[in-house]
């Protein structure tokens, strides 16, 4: 239990020593302790997620009826694990990467800061902890966005904050509700709200589930409150890009996970208004997104309009309420959080060594980083689905399960969405891998020496990208064990 | 007993110009003692309240000048005496910097007494008098600067306030003549046999007497005076134009409707639904302008606006629960408010800026004004762990168990205002702590935090909003008792 | 027959005979004689209230030998005796207090005459109050116009000679159309004493004959005696008058003379005409529509005005609206509201030009508001005492305007078809009012940088500062303890019928 705790307010108070002690001299002392900050809470979370499984820990009472609840289960194990891996990734490739920016301090202070507070969004026992913390992600992660303080980064650090509390609230608003008609805000697979009070209060009900998933939806980047997405990206430090596509991303999705699985319920929502509507909107952000990253020149804004698209795909898993496609799409947030992250951090990579960041302006650079675009190719053949990498297992999963789920349309509609998309994947990754190994006949190369980053850098690419084939390739074990959430919420 | 502790302020402020001090130092001591003092025996009184209603004069027929301690005194008296000390030593220090200290201190200082006297009113005559008396001893406060803005904003803040009173006024009589008293009961006590047919005027007139005191309350479209009112020195800004003053009108409304309409005569009536729209309209309304203003002071104004209105919303539903929002808001408005003003004030002290593009980078040289202001901006969004999620999620789930469609929509407004609220606020920090790349630290030579005259009551502030963030349960458990009239 | 009952009659006679007196003397010794007099007949009303409220009915005095309804009678309740000793302290309050502005204002020599004229006044004031008989009103009213053109002109100069003229015109008008009114009312029912002409007009009303005839006099009664006290429309002759003359005049003109006239219309609905049938007749629409605009008129003509004078005379005509807002409202609580409202804006009215004396003396004599910044600082009295002066204007509690006030929306209340125009209009007026006073008020009490103008102390106006202290009380009196008043006003209306 106590492991819980700290596992969710080490890294919090580790990130505000950071933030308020002294500028220190050496930078060398400054990584060594964010470093060893980092590993440790991930010894931390290790241990919370295997010892203190299923356990309930009440914290305090906000007010009578508001308990700050924590409990682990199953979804809290997959997406705290994600993030934590992919926190480390990051944090130790911008050892390297944040050589260059300002106020490095700052930067991990609130790094810290932002993995606590997500270790205790996945560890959330009930709606109002899981709101609390919610607030507390956008609040802690704008600076991340806001970073080097151009303008541009700033307006985008606003519009972030702007749209995630807009969202936020719309969850609020929903959260009133839940906690008169359901009487409770804890999560319970199969959801809080009674037969009978769902009879009673159908429309209100419905109308108060699509606003949340409207609500939490602006987190997950879902059409139409995706604006924010591309402009705040980019406009973070690669690292910190990787961390916000990656995982607070999927903060948005794991709200919706606990909405409708645990509190509305699979069977209250399916067949209804909302689910076509949702899928409709899933559908179209998955198309949109990649529509637009196919026309976007700079390269980490394409990334950006892929999430949009991607996260897409495991919100369309959940929408279909199958069992085979839920488990399509928590698979897929393992896999586009690895592959994400790593394409990220490849972009991040590309534009610390050379400072290039449109992909007009990348040609010939297999020249210079031949195992970075190496990486990076294996994990877009992730992205766009071709075996043996996770991307494939994940889409043949929603495939499936759109398929099986005999919704009328839709059953059919998704997989070709689902496969035009993956079209447009291959088309605005690869050009990158590409132009990269064959800058073409008329571009002169012999400029070009070679300049591998440095393995601080490499190093969590190739993890990720590691990680990204492994569950390609052995897929089982992690399928077996979704398929425990999967019995309990279906 | 309870006169004297309306006397005590008044006396001291007439006092102030009249004694001849040595030292500045003295009138401080002075005017300090006598305003603990003054709060220990609020405190006094509403611990060891009795329950008989103290008759001072009589008017005309059975209107009299008598005061009791109900639950509503309890939350409104103790709130504004807990607030008062605080605000009177954050005035010396923000005063050093502005004329004729004494003839402010004065009328601060009464003022003190006129706002107990509202909250400590056993009937609606009463209430009212103190209210037109609160109007008149703040008006030398407003236009305290004497430059032509002040002495127009005073003019304005006059008018608005007496013509707003004008209209109460009608209500006052239709509870006299309608009513079987006109002393508060909570549930009200209208006469429904005198009423006989006349149920559609009463609620007119309600609309209109809601109307009337709404105006202290600055419901849209009578609220320009406010913004315009914030040309006075910081102290009474915050602490009249974001608490007693302001507030004055939210409690009289309070009292208006569960008091002396009562809500059983005006549940579910158009009335109902009509002061419903003007007070969602003014939630979104107050926050929208906000977000245009560039003025901090002003900005902040809006945003009282605007959160008058929460409490106001509260009121309108109509239910116990209501209420318990509607009091609690203005519990913790006060608090939030009050704490951002001071900071806004402090700003002013030290620098001299009153805009929010001058304050690019301030927040590493005034770190703990700033921080204040952080704490008490993320509650006026109402993120949890602080004051303001506790009230609005108090509002919002008595809006929800109300049922009304109309209330649905209210909560739909609290959001919106919500999201308004991030944006006028937050844009004020990041500017503060994240300055634009162009920024000259330079400009910035030599501020810095104010001495402890201003910063206890901040940190004291900040202190609340996070105890009553994390500890609202007493607080809310009196509340719901006095919404249930057990106090 | 009681001594007391012979008071009023003698105190009407002591008034007449002492403005023949004053005529042959001094100004010192016509001032003292002034002073005696009126303190005298105070004395004497005050006795004969007493007398009256101690047996509890009104009662008839008949002048001269012969019995009606031949002789000349006068009638003392407890209404009329109030009034009269109310009129008595007004009038005793605003001589002291203008008292020293007159050597200024009349020219050297004159100052005789003024008391002559202020004798005559009262004169005529309280015989209007007190008289029976419908011609001897008629007179008296005639003797009161005159006496009031001289106390406007006794202060020579070009505008108050306009003035004067003007309000002359005006009110011969009036009296005419007053004169008419008796003329046909004698023609109806041959009576000219009040009591016999009401029997008369009750059988004639319940007979059903000469109805329009009835309905004329009616109206040309009401209309003569609404244009003598200034109600809107016919207000044009107010500003000029009581806003040039001398202080006193002015004081004295617009909270007693106008009063005076309402009172002798109240007398006229109660006593002549009979409360039933004058509330039948649509005048009293008529006059409630023109007391509802005279609120709202008025008032805004002295938000524009730039003269303090001025504007405290605009505020006299929307005062005088509001008077007849009550008396429109054709009832009894609406009746006594405009009773009670007579008394209370005597009060605050004389108070008011009193006070704006003070005030301009101080910066000038200039009636600007440029020039009255920071007046209050000036001369401290007059600044309090007009600032209370103008929270009673507004209805702030605890001063009379207030009750007033809350009279007058109680009584609206009551009325169900009046009521909303009525609770709005004074609403409305209320800000309107709060507008221009308080504007006034803070206007006198912004500091200026240097002071053009000197100070005045306590020493150098002992008199006019006890004046001005004493009109507060009076004020404050009226506006806390009105219970007692109220209910006198009340059993005096029930002892009109």
């Amino acid at each position: 239990m106590c492991y819980m705790i700290l596992s969710i307010f080490f890294p919090i108070l580790a990130g505000i020593f950071l933030l308020v002690r002294k500028e220190m001299k050496v930078r060398k002392h400054l990584l060594f302790l964010t470093g060893s900050f980092l590993v440790l809470e991930g010894i931390l979370v290790i241990l919370a997620i295997s010892l203190a499984k299923g356990e309930l820990l009440l914290l305090f009472n906000l007010t009578d009826r508001l308990p700050i609840l924590f409990k682990i289960d199953e979804v809290s194990i997959i997406f705290s694990a994600l993030a934590i891996v992919i926190f480390l990734c990051a944090g130790f490739f911008s050892f390297e990467y944040m050589k260059h920016e300002e106020k490095e301090k700052r930067y991990y202070g609130y790094y810290l800061i932002v993995l606590g507070v997500l270790v205790a969004l996945c560890f959330a026992g009930n709606l109002i902890t899981f709101y609390l913390f919610f607030e507390l992600l956008t609040l802690s992660s704008m600076p991340l966005v806001l970073h080097n303080r151009s303008r541009e980064a700033i307006m985008a650090g606003l519009k972030y904050l702007f749209y995630s509390l807009a969202g936020a609230y719309m969850a609020l608003f929903g959260l009133y509700f839940i906690e008169k008609y359901g009487n409770t805000l804890t999560f319970s697979a199969g959801g809080v709200i009674s037969a009978q009070t769902a009879e009673d209060h159908m429309v209100l009900l419905l109308g108060i589930a699509f606003v949340m998933l409207l609500g939490f939806g602006v987190k997950a980047g879902m059409f139409p409150m995706h604006a924010w997405l591309t402009a705040a990206h980019p406009a973070a430090p690669a690292p910190a890009s990787a961390v916000l596509s990656a995982v607070i991303v999927k903060a948005g999705v794991l709200a919706i996970v606990r909405v409708v699985y645990y509190i509305f319920g699979a069977s209250f929502l399916r067949g209804s208004w909302v689910q076509k509507v949702w899928l409709i909107l899933t559908l179209i952000t998955i198309f949109m997104g990649s529509m637009l990253a196919y026309r976007e020149p700079v390269l980490k804004k394409r990334l950006a309009y892929s999430t949009i698209s991607q996260v897409s795909y495991i919100l369309f898993g959940l929408a279909v309420m199958d069992g085979d496609s839920v488990t399509g799409g928590f698979l897929h947030v393992l896999s586009h959080g690895f592959i994400k992250a790593a394409l990220f951090l490849c972009a991040g990579a590309m534009i610390y060594m050379t400072g290039r960041t449109k992909v007009k302006e990348l040609r010939g650079i297999g020249k210079e980083m031949p195992i970075l675009l190496w990486c990076y190719t294996i994990v877009s053949l992730g992205l766009i689905g071709i075996p043996p990498t996770g991307g494939f297992i994940s889409k043949w999963y929603l495939a499936l399960g759109s398929l099986n789920s005999g919704i009328s349309g839709f059953g059919l509609a998704g997989p070709i969405v689902l496969l035009v998309s993956a079209l447009l994947t291959a088309g605005y990754l690869l050009p990158v891998t590409i132009h990269g190994f064959l800058p073409g006949e008329e571009f002169d190369g012999n400029t070009l020496e070679r300049k591998e980053p440095s393995l601080f850098m490499l190093i969590p690419i190739i993890v990720l990208t590691v990680l990204t084939v492994a569950i390609g390739l052995f897929p089982n074990g992690i399928i077996s064990y979704l398929s425990q959430i999967i019995t309990k919420i279906i | 007993m309870i006169m004297l502790v309306i006397l005590i302020p008044v006396l001291t402020g007439v006092l102030v110009p009249l004694i001849p001090f040595k030292k500045r130092s003295h009138m401080e001591l002075f005017l300090e003692t006598m305003v603990i003092l003054n709060s220990l025996l609020v405190w006094y009184l509403l611990m060891n309240r009795s329950e008989s209603i103290f008759t001072l004069a009589n008017f005309t027929g059975n209107l009299s000048i008598s005061f009791k301690v109900d639950g509503m005194s309890i939350v409104f008296g103790g709130l504004v005496s807990a607030l008062w000390p605080f605000a009177t030593l954050y005035a010396f220090e923000y005063m050093t910097k502005e004329e004729h200290e004494k003839v402010f201190f004065m009328f601060y200082t009464m003022t003190y007494g006129v706002t107990l006297g509202i909250s400590l009113a056993a009937n609606l005559l009463t209430m009212y008098f103190f209210y037109e008396l609160l109007t008149l001893v703040t008006v030398p406060l407003v236009m305290h600067t004497l430059t032509r803005e002040a002495i127009l904003a005073s003019r304005k803040y006059l008018y608005y306030s007496l013509g707003g009173a004008a209209f109460a006024f009608i209500g006052l009589i239709f509870v006299i003549i309608y009513g079987s008293t006109t002393n508060f009961v909570l549930g009200g006590v209208l006469d429904l046999q005198k009423i006989g047919d006349r149920t559609d005027i009463l609620l007119l007139i309600y609309v209109i007497a809601f109307m009337g005191f709404g105006v202290k309350a600055a419901i849209c479209p009578f609220n320009s005076w406010l913004p315009d009112a914030g040309v006075a020195p910081t102290p009474v800004t915050a602490l009249l134009h974001a608490v007693a003053v302001v507030k004055s009108g939210a409690f009289a409304i309070i009292r208006l409707t569960y008091y002396s309409f009562g809500t059983e005569f005006l549940k579910g009536t158009w009335a109902q639904n009509v002061v419903m729209a003007i007070v969602m309209f003014t939630i979104v309304y107050g926050c929208s302008r906000a977000v245009k203003e560039t003025h901090i002071k002003r900005r902040l104004a809006y945003s009282t606006i605007s959160n008058l209105s929460y409490i106001l919303f509260g009121v309108t539903l109509m239910t116990p629960l209501g209420m318990v929002g509607a009091l609690s808001h203005l519990i913790f408005h006060a608090v939030m408010k009050i704490s951002s003003f001071f900071c806004a004030g402090a700003i002013m002290h030290q620098t001299d800026r009153h805009y929010v593009h001058e304050l690019d980078g301030m927040g590493y040289k005034m770190p703990a004004v700033f921080g204040v202001f952080t704490v008490s901006a993320l509650a006026l969004m109402g993120v949890p762990g602080l004051a303001g999620f506790v009230s609005k999620w108090n509002l919002a789930s008595a809006a929800v168990d109300n049922g009304n469609c109309l209330a649905y929509g209210g909560i739909a407004c609290l959001l919106i205002s919500a999201l308004l609220t991030a944006i006028y606020m937050l844009t004020i920090v990041v500017r503060a702590f994240f300055p634009g790349k162009d920024f000259d630290a330079g400009s910035l030579e030599g501020v810095k935090d104010p001495n402890w005259k201003m910063l206890l009551p901040l940190f004291v502030f900040t202190f609340f909003i996070i105890l009553f963030g994390l500890r609202s349960a007493p607080v809310v458990e009196f509340l719901s008792d006095v919404a249930a009239g057990i106090y | 027959m009681d001594l007391v009952q012979n008071f009023p009659a003698v105190s009407i006679l002591l008034c007449l005979f002492a403005g023949i007196i004053s005529s042959g003397l001094k100004e010192k010794a016509a001032r003292y004689v002034n002073t005696v007099l009126i303190a005298t007949v105070m004395f004497l009303n005050a006795c004969t209230l007493g007398y009256v409220l101690h047996t509890g009915e009104a009662f008839v005095y008949v002048m001269g030998k012969f019995p009606a309804p031949w002789g000349n009678e006068i009638r003392v309740g407890v209404l009329e005796c109030f009034m009269a000793l109310f009129f008595c302290i007004i009038m005793l309050l605003s001589l002291l207090g203008g008292r020293k502005k007159l050597a200024d204002e009349v020219e050297e020599g004159k100052t005789f005459l003024y008391y002559v004229l202020m004798n005559l006044l009262l004169s005529s004031l309280l015989a209007l109050v007190y008289t029976n008989d419908l011609f001897t009103a008629y007179v008296f009213v005639e003797i009161n116009t005159i006496a009031a053109c001289g106390l406007i002109m006794i202060r020579q100069n070009g505008r108050t000679i306009e003035a004067a003229a003007r309000y002359m015109i005006m009110s011969l008008l009036g009296s005419g159309m007053l004169l008419m009114g008796i003329c046909m009312l004698y023609d109806l029912t041959g009576h000219l004493l009040m009591s016999n002409i009401k029997e008369q007009v009750a059988i004639l009303s319940a007979s059903g004959e000469y109805r329009i005839p009835l309905l004329v006099t009616i109206a040309l009664m009401s209309v003569g005696l609404a244009i003598k006290s200034a109600l809107f429309p016919f207000h044009a002759w107010l500003p000029d008058a009581y806003g040039y003359s001398t202080v006193s005049s002015a004081a004295v003109l617009s909270s007693l003379v106008s009063k005076g006239y309402i009172f002798l219309l109240i007398k006229i609905i109660y006593r002549v005409i009979g409360f039933d049938i004058f509330e039948a007749s649509k005048i009293i629409d008529v006059l409630f529509v023109f007391g509802l605009m005279g609120m709202i008129f008025g008032s805004l003509s002295a938000i524009k005005e730039n003269d303090v004078r001025r504007m405290i005379a605009y505020s006299s005509v929307a005062q005088i609206g509001y008077i007849y807002m009550g008396i429109g409202m054709g009832t009894q609580a609406g009746m006594a509201a405009s009773v009670f409202h007579i008394l209370s804006h005597a009060a605050t009215k004389s108070l008011l030009f009193i006070a704006a004396i003070g005030l301009t003396d101080v910066s000038g004599g200039s009636r600007k508001f440029i020039d009255l910044t920071g007046a209050a600082y000036r001369n401290k009295w007059a600044g309090v005492t007009f600032t209370v002066g103008s929270l009673s204007m507004v209805g702030v509690p605890l001063f009379s305007g207030f009750i007033s006030k809350l009279l007058f929306a109680q009584a609206a209340v009551q009325n169900n078809g009046k009521m909303l125009p009525a609770l709005i209009v004074l609403g409305i007026s209320t800000i309107l009012n709060a507008i221009y006073f308080m504007k006034t008020v803070i206007r006198i009490y912004t500091p200026v940088e240097e002071n053009k103008y000197e100070c005045i102390t306590f020493k150098d106006m002992k008199l006019y500062a006890v004046t001005l202290v004493c009109f507060i009380v009076l004020n404050v009196i009226l506006g806390v303890s009105s219970q007692p008043i109220v209910d006198l006003i009340e059993q005096g209306l029930a002892m009109f019928s």
